[in-house]
């Protein structure tokens, strides 16, 4: 069943002028905001928590439980980071609120200000969304005029908050959340080694929330509509709406928002939303939430509903929401092959596990394009994927395995047919 | 750099601030703003001194991340994504057509110095594939007819990017 009413996306296409904060609290913007600053902050946390609204960056991790860790820090300052290096091949959602609704984001982490007590908050965006930053900016300056950001926000004595916009500089990497503070820093973004956990030491070393665009945005949902009602538009294993991105052999592409637990199927065929195939060759497989997610068969994919906890028991995954369909004509080495040069180029260099690993297994998926693979090749790639993820630091090298894998899984046939 | 420029840069680099975090934002617009689309050293070394860092660590900078360049650039540099979206909705068709309409490979620069062209990464337009990015403007759902025009559309000015 379609979603009835946009949550997130309420007032795209219905201002004219996105930056203008008379507009966005027309169309109930800073409600949130407004109920949150009367709020017990502990309170905060509980409809978080009831919401069951996970990260919707790609890593899925509880943002009630996220919060919860900051919360009990005692140093401070405490930093408020919005990841918007939104870099995932296949996602284009953060860029819609960034660019169509930036007070709901910039809302969403006042609420975080004011329960962290914090002064300051950053807002990290890609360097390829250029246009967008300047969008942001003037959102912000309107903010800042309306008494939304600055000193003294909606004359509470001693709610001071601001925000700095950060550009990007087209390094994927910096998706990640210790390489974006790096960069954040003015150093080159390279990850950190982890533990201690960002929550503890993050912004120059201070305690730190880095949570994603959309997350922010559905903050702002939550505290609206309470956790409650929030958890009942998704499932018990994960509440909420869901931006998701639909690209690739497709018909209708293009940026959505669901229900999460919604059936696949009608995200995948209805005219609604994608329509089917553009080509008019049948789905062979789809690559799920960015380069980083799974693959899954069109077996697989089968029944499925969109939701955290069938997608996971199915060795599928949200991720970012991406959702790049392929048709029959594409196979799996070749696409295995693009992913690859992907991770290639994007690796930063820091490890060798990951440096090295990348252009090995791209050595390997291009010996298999030639069909001069050897007896022993497809167990060599498997040790290979093992390493990788097993020896990589940061969540770049550990995840480039798991879309070679699910290949593997799914299409093991078109890997023995490139052995000689 | 002569006392105009000069002070146009000094612009820049202080315009948010000039504080060692917006180094990306103030380096990417010193490339924007400059002629040939690079860093160039003085300019390094005028940022290095404007934001208290050592030549060395701009120039590690500009070295690693994919926006900034160290060498000059074509007038009209077209980047072609070619991410896995883009990739298999025909982005090879993209460079094909280029090179028979500009006449030189993949990374080389007309002798006009007026374009050049290469792959990048996604770029976030993915729902428009296949796509070219000039500078900030992207250019979706191309084929070889609106690749000729396109490229013609640049060099007579009917194209701003």
């Amino acid at each position: 069943m379609a979603l009835k009413e946009p949550v997130l996306l309420k007032r795209v296409e219905k201002m004219t002028d996105p930056t203008s904060v008379e507009e966005f609290t027309k169309y109930g913007g800073f409600d949130a905001l407004k109920k949150a600053v009367i709020m017990d902050k502990e309170a905060i946390l509980d409809e978080l928590d009831t919401a069951h609204l996970r990260g919707r960056g790609g890593a899925a991790y509880p943002l009630g439980r996220k919060w919860r860790h900051l919360y009990g820090s005692q140093n401070t300052p405490k930093y408020i980071v919005c990841n918007a290096d939104e870099g995932e091949p296949g996602t284009f959602k953060d860029k819609m609120l960034l660019e169509k609704d930036p007070l709901s984001v910039i809302e969403g982490m006042v609420i975080a200000g004011y329960v962290f007590g914090s002064n300051d908050g950053y807002i990290y965006i890609r360097g390829e969304y250029r246009h967008i930053q300047a969008v942001f900016h003037q959102a912000v300056r309107n903010a800042r005029a309306a008494g939304y950001l600055g000193k003294n926000i909606m004359g509470i004595e001693g709610f001071d908050y601001d925000l700095h916009i950060i550009s990007g500089g087209g390094a994927y990497v910096c998706g990640e959340n210790s390489a974006l503070l790096n960069s954040v820093e003015g150093k080159t973004g390279r990850p950190r080694v982890k533990p201690p956990h960002l929550a503890d030491v993050g912004l120059y070393l201070k305690p730190t929330l880095v949570n994603n665009v959309e997350s922010f945005a559905c903050v702002s949902a939550v505290i609206n509509m309470g956790g409650e009602a929030f958890l009942n538009l998704g499932t018990k294993d994960g509440g909420g709406t869901k931006l998701i991105c639909l690209s690739g052999h497709i018909k209708n592409p293009g940026v959505y928002e669901v229900e999460l637990g919604m059936p696949l199927d009608e995200i995948l065929y209805s005219e609604e939303y994608g329509g089917g195939t553009s080509t008019g060759r049948p789905i062979k497989f789809i690559h799920f939430g960015g380069q980083s997610g799974p693959i899954g068969t069109s077996e697989q994919i089968k029944d499925r509903l969109y939701d955290y906890g069938d997608f996971w028991y199915n060795k599928l995954a949200i991720g970012s929401g991406a959702i790049v369909v392929m048709d029959t004509s594409v196979n799996a080495i070749d696409y295995m092959t693009s992913v690859m040069e992907f991770f290639v180029h994007e690796s930063c260099g820091k490890c060798t596990p990951c440096r090295l690993g990348t252009t090995r297994l791209l050595e390997l998926f291009k010996k298999f394009q030639r069909h001069g693979g050897k007896q022993g090749d497809i167990e060599k790639l498997e040790k290979m994927l093992e390493h990788i993820t097993n020896l990589s630091a940061c969540g770049l090298g550990q995840s480039v395995s798991v879309s070679a894998r699910s290949a593997l899984a799914g299409y093991r046939d078109e890997f023995e047919a490139c052995i000689n | 750099m002569d006392i105009r420029e000069r002070n146009e840069k000094l612009r820049i680099i202080h315009q948010d601030g000039g504080e060692q975090e917006n180094i990306l934002e103030i380096l990417i617009d010193l490339q924007f703003a400059s002629e040939e689309g690079y860093i160039d050293k003085e300019t390094a070394a005028l940022v290095a001194q404007e934001l208290h860092m050592t030549e060395t660590r701009v120039y590690e900078i500009v070295s690693y991340y994919a926006m900034l360049k160290e060498k000059p650039q074509a007038k009209f540099v077209l980047k072609v994504c070619n991410s896995s979206p883009c990739h298999f909705s025909r982005s090879e068709e993209v460079i094909l057509s280029l090179e028979k309409k500009l006449g030189v490979p993949i990374g080389k620069t007309t002798d006009d110095g007026l374009f050049a062209y290469h792959y990048i990464p996604c770029v976030g337009a993915c729902d428009i594939g296949p796509v070219v990015k000039i500078r900030d403007t992207v250019f979706g759902s191309l084929d070889d007819d609106k690749i000729s025009s396109l490229i013609d559309n640049l060099r007579n000015g009917e194209v701003v990017v």
